[in-house]
């Protein structure tokens, strides 16, 4: 038996020593292969390798870089999914929970309010107070003050915050009807406040232009001329006041668009508070 | 005669040795494998199966022959800027002259295709001044024309294939194109003399005569209204209604000679794509 047991050693480290012999397909070489094309950016097929040693190696890192591939390839459903299959006692418990939130953040933006009734660490429940404050921007009323909304955020990220909640609180936004109202009385005005400098000042010169023809032919005894001046002078004018009014609202559009902008950016820029992870380093 | 258990032993001993043996995979085996799965044009699985040959094959032996499949396939996939990625790696792990010559020519296809027309064409500039590569200056040629019909330039595309062979299909097929293209410029200068005429040139007879009424009309009635001394009359006619026709006239011109010549050059792309059997990017 000995004899038998020497030969296996001795074979088997003939078999191993032939360097051209990789065993491609075992589980920790497809997770080997799966991290090393994580790191590469190609979560795609990082997934593919994971998910076929998934329930061999059920592994909870596995499992949260599934998540976090799935949620890089934009299916933040199927990436919350993953969540089930979870253990409470992973390691990743916290950082899933975390990223649950961005997921459902970037799946629809809106304002999430996530109690976590499970004692956690602090970076963590931290993580969660500021995306909660955060994603509060995305609601249409934020209803706390500005020192609680604040109260989350470290010192590099309040003025990015504090300046969104202004944004969200006071809009500068431009109202239609005051638009409307100030180019009904002085041509061009309104378009003016939206912030239309060089269209409010052709309103102005137009309708001033066409109005004083009109005037003038018909004072001159040219009636046809001015009424053909009169009708041209009415268009512009109404057009004048239905563009100004146009234009605030366009101008409040781009407010809301700016706000929801600044609020993507703000949790992009810092990771959406999900801690760094060393996988690739 | 052996003892039962002896056998036993024996047959373990090789069953142990065979499971061993059959979980390795050589290098050149993955290296079949994938290259199959290339060939069944299955490249999403074939560029999983190249990086996974070169993750684990730390021999470097198939560099070049999988990175060049790897960037083959994401061509193939139209992942153009991937596939360029692995075709530099792919030149830069070319040991011979014909390899790196091979290699830089799928690149500058990729950049023909995505239309970096630009950047193919110093790279075949960059070969055309190799003096290694002068018995490759008919393919270089080739590829030239090919990047100078992906340029819209079908008079330097007929210049680079006429190096090959006066009577080149290629040469014969930008000829026509060219002859058929019609001069922008030409036309714009013709409707600056004669309004209507740059469209009669691009053979839009109904909309250059149209033209040239409305300008002669336009043009007869402002011009009358300084000679009776109508000199308001003449200015908004003028201004109005001839110079909006001129300018009109202008704009149409150019834009029949554009509309006129992507169908010509749509037409020649076609038959590159569809009909064309010779070597394509």
């Amino acid at each position: 038996m000995r004899k038998y047991f020497i030969l296996l050693i001795i074979l088997n480290s003939i078999i191993i020593a032939q360097q051209d012999s990789i065993d491609f397909r075992s589980p920790e070489n497809i997770k080997k292969f799966g991290d090393y094309l994580f790191c590469q950016g190609d979560y795609l097929r990082a997934v593919e390798e994971y998910k076929s040693v998934q329930n061999i190696l059920r592994n909870d890192t596995v499992n949260f870089k599934m998540m976090l591939c799935y949620s890089n390839l934009g299916l933040y459903e199927t990436s919350n999914d993953l969540y089930k299959e979870t253990s409470w006692v992973s390691p990743f418990h916290n950082d899933i929970e975390l990223l649950k939130i961005k997921n459902k953040l970037l799946e629809m933006p809106r304002s999430i309010q996530v109690f976590y009734d499970v004692p956690m660490d602090s970076v963590f429940s931290i993580g969660i107070s500021k995306l909660n404050m955060t994603s509060r921007l995305y609601g249409e009323d934020i209803r706390i003050s500005k020192s609680q909304f604040l109260s989350p955020f470290d010192e590099k990220e309040n003025k990015a915050a504090a300046s969104l909640y202004d944004l969200k609180t006071n809009p500068p936004y431009k109202s239609p009807a005051l638009a409307g109202i100030m180019s009904a009385i002085i041509p061009g005005t309104g378009k003016m406040y939206s912030g239309e400098w060089a269209d409010g000042i052709t309103s102005f010169i137009v309708t001033g232009l066409m109005a004083f023809l009109a005037y003038d032919n018909f004072h001159a005894g040219h009636n046809t001329r001015g009424w053909i001046f009169t009708t041209l002078g009415t268009f512009f004018y109404g057009g004048n006041v239905y563009g100004s009014i146009a234009a605030a609202q366009i101008f409040n559009a781009k407010i809301n668009f700016d706000i929801q902008d600044g609020i993507k950016l703000f949790l992009d820029h810092n990771n959406y508070f999900l801690p760094d992870y060393d996988f690739c380093k | 005669m052996i003892s039962a258990n002896k056998l036993k032993t024996v047959l373990l001993f090789i069953f142990i040795l065979m499971i061993e043996a059959s979980a390795q995979t050589s290098a050149a085996d993955q290296f079949n494998y994938a290259k199959k799965l290339f060939d069944e044009e299955k490249y999403f699985d074939a560029v999983t199966e190249f990086k996974r040959l070169l993750f684990f094959d730390k021999s470097d032996k198939y560099l070049f022959e999988a990175n060049k499949f790897i960037g083959l396939s994401y061509k193939s996939g139209g992942k153009f800027s991937e596939a360029l990625t692995y075709l530099t790696l792919t030149e830069i792990n070319s040991k011979t002259k014909d390899d790196f010559f091979n290699s830089r020519i799928e690149i500058i296809k990729v950049n023909i295709l995505r239309r970096t027309t630009s950047r193919a064409l110093s790279l075949l500039d960059s070969l055309n001044n190799d003096y290694s590569f002068t018995d490759k200056k008919d393919e270089i040629n080739y590829w030239l024309g090919w990047a100078y019909i992906f340029s819209d330039d079908w008079e330097n595309a007929s210049l680079s294939f006429s190096k090959i062979n006066e009577n080149h299909e290629l040469k014969l097929l930008a000829d026509s194109v060219s002859n058929e293209l019609y001069n922008k410029t030409l036309a714009k200068i013709l409707s600056v003399i004669i309004p209507g005429a740059g469209q009669i040139y691009t053979g839009e007879y109904f909309s250059g005569l149209l033209s040239f009424g409305w300008n002669v009309l336009w043009g007869y009635l402002t011009v009358q209204s300084f000679v009776d001394d109508r000199i308001f009359d003449g200015v908004m006619t003028g201004s109005f209604l001839w110079m909006r026709f001129y300018n009109g006239n202008l704009q149409n011109a150019e834009k029949f000679a554009e509309e006129k010549n992507l169908i010509v050059t749509n037409n020649a792309l076609r038959y590159l794509q569809k009909e064309y059997s010779g070597n394509k990017p």
